[in-house]
């Protein structure tokens, strides 16, 4: 047996080992600070350590999105810390003093939000520590601190020529005393040593040597497997079950009733699948699931968002009536999108270790929260936040998948470890990660826009049928948002365009299978619709697309710059014979991004190839320049994927897919040339994991219509529907 | 019984013939570097040398490793210094980094048996490998540095 990994991972938050930053109260003016109690903010972040060796905790959790080293960066840059010195400690449990600015201080790594939600909060605690340490020194030395400089991990003092380490000054008597008596003044752009510069991810060489321990790797002392069959339709339980043959299959220790399954407990994962496999189990077979297929219920959202009946408004300035009784002319279009699945290429899996008692437990998961998996482990266990030891691990992608409020993976492992009285770690094949997978919702959405008599759009309706989203898989955070959706609709609110007359709104329609956030969230299809159809209205008023954007862009300029270095990236290359070129304009969030593509249609196939993919994106500051390529990179694919091939489909409440090979995902030789340019500027930073993707299906769209003078509304545009739509 | 050689070591077990290699490397051994992602030969994730061609370890059954020779992604180099391992650090390939273990055994069969591949040869090759990520074309830089490296 090889050693557990990550025993124990809370020692740096709980221990007062060498010098933490606790600022003495009354020492700082508060008033100064965003919080009302700087000390709340800047206790825990970071600690030097009289070796000079500096540990900086890492609030988020990592699914490949980079900013384990990318958060960190930012604080060490601010401290003038020696970047070799610096560790990273994963934040290994719910506590809130470090949550995400951007999410109301829940632990929740989501919506591309590390970098924008932390940037303040982190450059305040690593400035703050870099002054205490110059104030410290000042005073040991008798001198004003003002001339005292600080750079990786040293202070000094010029004109005496003195100087010492972080670590010696953090060891001086009565640091922690240390009060500073202005707030700490923080860097300019030029100073930044480690900030927009280019520095390598630090999980890099551990995922290149198979190092890297994810979730479903954890092997704990006398650990059992679990595999779970669980029931083929959401909503029913076990009816009855023989598990005669399961318990003599060798090496199976246990057969576990769950609320929506039953779990094998065995020796050995072998031995697990093979005892699952010989289950007979009779489901309830009454949910109302059952009469649910996913081609009427793409009909009924449709004429949902074809309908009469108003929605929640999403995002509204204007009377888009008055404003279309006035467009000279007006033009409608309905868009419609499949379900997705997420498709991580690590399937879920979770290693829980209940305690004797049954009221506490460790717990190895790889999740976008540790706010809500530590909910779901009290809640299971009817216990309190302090009796769950978790170990946020690193995620083969997460994607929106590991996001929900209740985390069934953990929950049957819970409850697997409960009754075992044994550690036990549940694995997902890949067949159950896609049967019970939730996925991107699908979508219908019906699209109205009026121009003037000189081509210019001023009014565009944008109704979207579709699933909220959050009240399924976060009713707690539905209470609070209701009706506002913003997994459901970002994106259709284009308030990159200045638009006189303008309404999106979510027509919210009956939920058919389990969703959650994906990639891009609503982005993934309301840009696809906008965006497509905007082309189709710049067509018929006779304006090439790029001007139609910019004719109602007047007032944003970085987007307008989008637009020009695209073109001319493009530009350089020149078009091929036989292809096509589509342009989209959207990004997410408040990161705008312009994007072309250049694609060839095998009209007999009725496939699409794209060969070029030129993206300009505008993310304010960028923390880490070559991840944030990795990351534009990375969605852009993602966007080709979803574009072309993916689509789940239900048949009476059950996925019809199973596997990779018919649930498709985009592969090596499939993926085009991708040429990206990133806006270098020193503005607030903004989102990047997801700013690659929506724009793609647009633009691949568009070009098809470039191409072949046919327009198609559906997303994916799968070879069936190409077929259609030429012939 | 079953003996087979693995990095280099001589293993014997008497584990279920019919158990997967691939479980058997992760679970029994806890060479967790190889991983599960399909168990269908569509990812990838789990590919490993056999007797040095590239194999999809998921579809293997120990009774069919008897004898044979066996490498993984812990076995690739002594001290995971093998240009390719070198070069997805310098190009900084992995994102999540779940496929990046298999993407790097299928390619370091292609360099064994093709000193300087194309690009279309890369791509073509590293097709049955799987990254969700969409690091595809950095795993495309990545080989091309480790193939100007190891035949310079
Ligand atoms: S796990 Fe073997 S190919 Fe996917
Ligand atoms: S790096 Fe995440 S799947 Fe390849």
């Amino acid at each position: 047996m090889i050693a557990p990994v990550n025993v124990s991972r809370r020692v740096f938050l709980k221990s007062g080992a060498a010098v933490a930053v606790a600022l003495s109260a009354g020492g700082i003016r508060l008033e100064a600070y965003a919080s009302e109690n700087a000390q709340e903010v800047f206790a825990g972040w970071v600690e030097v350590k009289p070796d000079n060796s500096i540990l900086i905790l890492f609030p988020s959790t990592e699914m490949g999105q980079g900013s384990e080293t990318a958060l960190p960066q930012i604080l060490a840059d601010e401290l003038d810390a020696d970047w070799d010195q610096v560790s990273i400690q994963q934040l290994d449990e719910d506590d809130r003093r470090f949550g995400n600015p951007a999410f109301g201080k829940i632990l929740y790594t989501a919506g591309s939000s590390a970098v924008y939600g932390y940037f303040d909060v982190l450059r305040q605690a690593g400035a703050t520590l870099r002054d205490m340490i110059r104030t410290r020194a000042a005073a040991e030395w008798e001198v004003d601190t003002a001339t005292v400089a600080t750079g990786k991990n040293r202070v000094t003092h010029a004109p005496s020529g003195r100087s010492m380490t972080y670590g010696e000054v953090v060891a001086l008597p009565d640091f922690t005393e240390t009060a500073l008596l202005t707030p700490a003044t923080l860097k300019t752009h030029e100073q930044y040593t480690l900030i927009g510069k280019r520095v390598p991810r630090r999980d890099i060489p551990a995922k290149s040597t198979g190092k890297a321990q994810y979730a479903i790797d954890v092997r704990v002392p006398d650990m059992l497997y679990a595999t779970v069959l669980r029931s083929p339709v959401e909503g029913e339980s076990v009816a009855s079950l023989n598990d005669e043959k399961a318990r003599a299959t060798r090496d199976v220790v246990d057969v576990v009733t769950l609320p929506d399954g039953v779990a094998v407990m065995a020796k050995t994962l072998h031995a697990s699948f093979a005892g699952r496999a010989a289950l007979d189990v009779r489901w309830t077979e009454t949910s109302p699931f059952r009469k649910y297929s996913s081609t009427a219920t793409l009909a009924a959202y449709t004429k949902a968002a074809e309908g009469k009946a108003d929605g929640a408004a999403w995002s509204t300035h204007g009377d888009v009536k008055a404003g279309l009784a006035r467009a000279s002319r007006s033009f409608d279009a309905v868009y419609t999108s499949d379900y997705a699945y997420h498709a991580q290429i690590e399937p879920m899996a979770a290693v829980a270790s209940v305690d004797a008692d049954g009221k506490g437990a460790e717990i190895w998961v790889g999740t976008q929260t540790q706010s809500w998996t530590t909910r779901t482990a009290t809640e299971v266990l009817g216990t309190t936040p302090d009796r769950i030891r978790l170990n946020m691990m690193t995620m083969g992608g997460g994607f929106g998948r590991r996001t929900e409020l209740m985390q069934n993976y953990l929950r049957d492992a819970l409850l697997c470890s409960k009754k075992a009285n044994q550690p036990v770690k549940v694995v997902w094949s890949r067949e159950d990660d896609l049967k019970f997978g939730a996925f991107r919702p699908a979508a219908a959405q019906y699209l109205k826009a009026g121009i003037d008599d000189n081509g210019v759009l001023t009014v565009l309706h944008h109704r979207v049928a579709t699933p909220s989203v959050i009240e399924y898989f976060n009713p707690i955070r539905w209470q609070q948002v209701d009706p506002n959706d913003i997994i459901s609709m970002r994106g259709a609110e284009s308030k990159f365009y200045d638009i006189p007359d303008f309404l999106a709104e979510h027509i919210k329609t009956e939920r058919h299978a389990r969703i959650l956030p994906w990639r891009g969230i609503g982005a993934a299809y309301t840009s696809f619709a906008a965006e497509a159809f905007l082309d189709e209205v710049a067509t018929e008023a006779g304006v090439d697309p790029l001007d139609f954007r910019r004719s109602i862009m007047e007032n944003n300029a970085r987007g307008t710059a989008l637009i020009d270095r695209v073109e001319e990236m493009a530009a350089s290359v020149p078009l091929a014979e036989g292809r096509g070129r589509g342009f989209a304009f959207a990004g997410y969030g408040d990161t705008q991004a312009a994007g072309i593509v250049e694609i060839s249609v095998n009209e007999s196939a009725g496939t699409i190839r794209v060969h070029h993919v030129w993206i300009a994106v505008d993310a304010g500051q960028i923390v880490s320049p070559d991840n944030a390529l990795n990351q534009i990179e990375g969605g852009v694919l993602w966007g080709v994927s979803s574009a072309l091939f993916e689509r789940v489909t239900i048949t009476d409440g059950q996925v019809d897919q199973q596997n990779f090979f018919n649930y498709t995902i985009l592969r090596n030789n499939q993926s085009p040339a991708i040429d990206v340019y990133v806006a270098e500027n020193n503005e607030k930073p903004t989102q990047i994991g997801e700013a690659g993707n929506p724009l793609v299906p647009p633009a691949i769209a568009n070009a098809f219509f470039a191409l072949t003078g046919r327009r198609i509304r559906h997303q994916p545009l799968t070879p069936d529907r190409v077929r259609e739509a030429l012939a | 019984m079953i003996s087979f050689t693995l990095n280099g070591k001589k293993v014997e077990t008497d584990a279920d013939p019919d158990t997967m290699l691939l479980i058997f490397l992760r679970e029994e051994l806890g060479l967790t570097g190889t991983k599960y992602g399909c168990g269908a030969a569509m990812c990838g994730a789990c590919m490993i040398h056999m007797q040095g061609a590239p194999m999809f370890s998921c579809q293997i059954t120990l009774a069919r490793v008897a004898g044979m020779n066996i490498k993984t992604i812990e076995g690739l180099s002594e001290n995971d210094d093998h240009p390719l391992q070198k070069a997805w650090i310098e190009e900084q390939v992995p994102q999540c980094g779940y496929c990046q273990s298999g993407q790097i055994m299928r390619a370091a069969a292609l360099l064994d048996s093709n000193e300087s591949p194309s690009e279309e040869e890369i791509r073509n090759w590293m097709s049955s490998n799987l990254c969700r990520c969409g690091t595809y074309n950095r795993i495309v830089k990545a080989v091309q540095r480790a193939a100007s490296e190891m035949s310079s």
